[in-house]
């Protein structure tokens, strides 16, 4: 279990061994990380990672089997009523009034607080002015997913839970929620997110954990995670007819080698050497490799590397 | 508080914004009255009441013909083994048995003569009717048989408050069915914001759950006062249904009714997993209740067995006491049972919901 310690002396969310079962199946299988102040975190996972469970019991919103789980230093399955008003909370699957428009919904959630942000301001954040006056039932999947990110931050929250914020938005709209998630890291405040879109963990998150069938698989910054387990290079290009794996798989450095969309990825520790042995394969072939290029290992190398072995225990 | 109001304002503007739920609680019961206003309205108010002569003497015909011409009062003549019968069956009000011997009693003077009526107890409007219609034929009677001329003669005037007509009937019933529905039908919303997570994601608000469920009854509660002032105004203004008894009572009997059957609709809440089920079962549990409950016929109308169910039936009483206070000026205490049958059905509803109710 690789559970960093790397946030600051009082973290905001401190989960250990936590452990939640439906029947036979472990949905949350003894699971334990914190998060920092001013931090924010990702949960990245493919479905049914669990991730969405974890997520619940922090937001008192599910009973735990077995663990420890402090939010903002309340234990948050015991006394979770004294933790509602201190924390915001966009559920994976926006829950709303279908027969009120965006303004009453926001008024009515804000009503539930005693202090927190205005109406207008959240309506101008979350790029709704144009459907104020739409009831919820006619609004798009990500005009509701962004009206439910403006419900989380209507008490003004010190932790913001993020459940799949961008999950049915466009382009263009996941961008603007992405610049909303570093706003709230400019004001220091903290979120714990979960996502399966690698690019969103890269962009937003401080540190992130892996988890897979009820685990966290790896811990840390991107960084972090994809030296620890890549210190080698991608040499990448178009796939050469004649040039087979095993030959690839014997030039000087090359430690394995991955073929996806018509072009081959030679992971190698001495990149020069790797080149040099392309561009020698190839002449001798008559041809020139197209596209070459020489690219680091990104989260998603880590993600299939850790989750294809854990599918394989 | 601020998030109860707040609360129940939302529930409201959903309520209001949701047409089927519209129709359902105020056109719904409107165009039921307007309906059988129309069918039964200029039909004839007489009370048919059974007449038995056993002695067949002058004597006995003239006390035939005191009844036959009472103002809305028809005769329908057999013997007392059939009229009673027929009275059992809902198609007589009272049965009045004049027995063998009375003439030569009226005569002789020596006792009095006896004369059988038989009245319905459990109907109360129409038991005191029967008696103050015999008493008054009878003491005439007595008066004429003594020879002297009559000391105080009666003027009569109209008064409504007794007449019982199917359109005073029909009003107040209308009133306790709606009632129901819009208890009843609490149960689909519920469920609905239940699958649609709503409850879960007000769950993780500072909102109690008493706040949740307080606004939602509230929420009915206002309505049901926006339905019986409807009902009431349309059945004032339109047939002329007078309500004559205690505002308070009512308002009272509104309330408890209300809550009687939002508390059954939140156990169909409890039990119906999805807001389709929600609907079905809704329908299941509100046609016997319409039906069984005395809504459209009084239930000494039914056979036997269906008058044991429409005893058991919450609505039953509802609309009986809605029917006595609003259109009889019933006060209280003969109404006390139809309070705590009520009462029994709420304290019944509200333990089975908070023992199965789940809001996720």
């Amino acid at each position: 279990m690789a559970g960093t310690t790397q946030s600051e002396t009082n973290p905001v969310v401190r989960v250990r061994d936590l452990r939640k079962n439906y029947g036979q199946l472990a949905a949350v299988d003894g699971v334990s990380f914190e998060v920092g102040s001013g931090e924010v975190f990702g949960l990245l996972g493919p479905n049914g990672a669990g991730k969405t469970t974890t997520v619940e019991i922090l937001e008192g919103l599910r009973d735990a089997d077995s663990g420890e789980v402090t939010v903002l230093g309340i234990d948050a399955v015991k006394r979770a009523d004294d933790l509602r008003a201190r924390v915001g909370v966009s559920l994976q699957t926006a829950a709303l009034y279908p027969k009120l428009t965006v303004v009453e919904v926001l008024r009515l959630f804000r009503g539930f607080y005693s202090a927190g942000r205005s109406v207008d301001e959240l309506v101008a954040l979350m790029d709704l002015d144009e459907k104020r006056s739409t009831r919820t039932q006619d609004l798009s999947g990500g005009q509701r997913q962004r009206l439910s990110v403006a419900l989380a931050l209507v008490n003004d929250p010190e932790l913001v839970f993020l459940d799949e914020p961008t999950t049915g938005m466009d382009p263009a709209a996941r961008r603007a929620l992405w610049d909303v998630v570093l706003g709230l890291k400019r004001e220091a405040r903290s979120v714990l997110l979960t996502t399966h879109y690698m690019e969103e963990a890269e962009v937003l998150c401080d540190r992130i954990a892996v988890m897979d069938h009820g685990r966290i698989l790896e811990a840390g910054t991107v960084d972090e995670l994809v030296s620890r387990r890549f210190h080698e290079r991608a040499v990448r290009f178009d796939v050469l007819d004649g040039l087979g794996d095993e030959q690839m798989a014997s030039f000087p450095g090359v430690s394995s080698l991955k073929r996806e969309d018509g072009s081959v990825s030679l992971f190698s520790r001495d990149v020069p050497a790797t080149i040099g042995a392309v561009l020698a394969a190839a002449e001798t072939l008559g041809r020139e490799p197209e596209n070459l290029a020489v690219r680091r290992a990104t989260l998603e190398d880590v993600f299939l590397d850790l989750t294809g072995r854990a599918l394989r225990d | 508080m601020n998030a109860l109001v707040s609360l129940t304002v939302a529930n409201i503007r959903s309520f209001v914004r949701d047409r089927a739920a519209l129709f359902w609680t105020l056109a719904f019961p409107l165009i039921f009255i307007f309906l059988f206003g129309a069918i039964f309205s200029g039909g004839n108010n007489d009370r048919t009441i059974g007449f038995g002569d056993e002695d067949r003497t002058a004597a006995s015909q003239q006390l035939r013909a005191a009844f036959a011409g009472l103002p809305n009062v028809k005769l329908v003549d057999g013997t007392e083994t059939e009229l009673t019968a027929q009275m059992r069956d809902g198609q007589l009000a009272a049965v009045i048995v004049v027995p063998q011997g009375y003439a030569e009693q009226v005569l002789s003077g020596s006792r009095p003569a006896g004369v059988r009526i038989f009245t319905d107890p459990s109907e109360p409007a129409s038991d005191a009717a029967t008696r103050q219609l015999a008493g008054f034929v009878l003491s005439q009677v007595n008066q004429d048989a003594s020879g002297r001329p009559p000391a105080v003669a009666p003027e009569f005037r109209s008064v409504q408050t007794n007449d019982l007509s199917f359109i005073s009937y029909l009003v107040p019933s209308i009133l306790g069915m709606s009632l129901m529905q819009l208890g009843v039908f609490a149960a689909v919303p519920l469920v609905a914001d239940r699958e649609k997570l709503i409850f879960k994601r007000l769950h993780a608000t500072p909102l109690r759950r008493w706040q949740l469920v307080g606004s939602n009854v509230l929420m009915r509660l206002l309505i049901a006062v926006v339905q019986t002032a409807i009902i009431v105004l349309v059945g004032s203004a339109v047939f002329g249904v007078q309500v004559s008894g205690n505002w308070l009572l009512i308002g009272a009997l509104v309330l408890l009714g209300s809550l009687t059957f939002i508390a059954l609709g939140y156990v169909i809440g409890s039990f119906a997993p999805t807001e389709e089920a929600a609907n079905g079962m809704t329908s299941v549990v509100q046609f016997p209740l319409m039906f069984l409950s005395g809504t459209f016929f009084p239930i000494d109308a039914m056979p036997d067995a269906l008058r044991a169910v429409a005893r058991a039936m919450p609505l039953t009483y509802l609309g009986d006491a809605l029917r006595q206070v609003m259109v009889e000026g019933t006060p209280f205490s003969p109404l006390w049972v139809c309070f705590a049958v009520l009462a029994g059905w709420l304290v019944v509803c509200f333990g089975i919901a908070f023992r199965f109710f789940r809001w996720q």
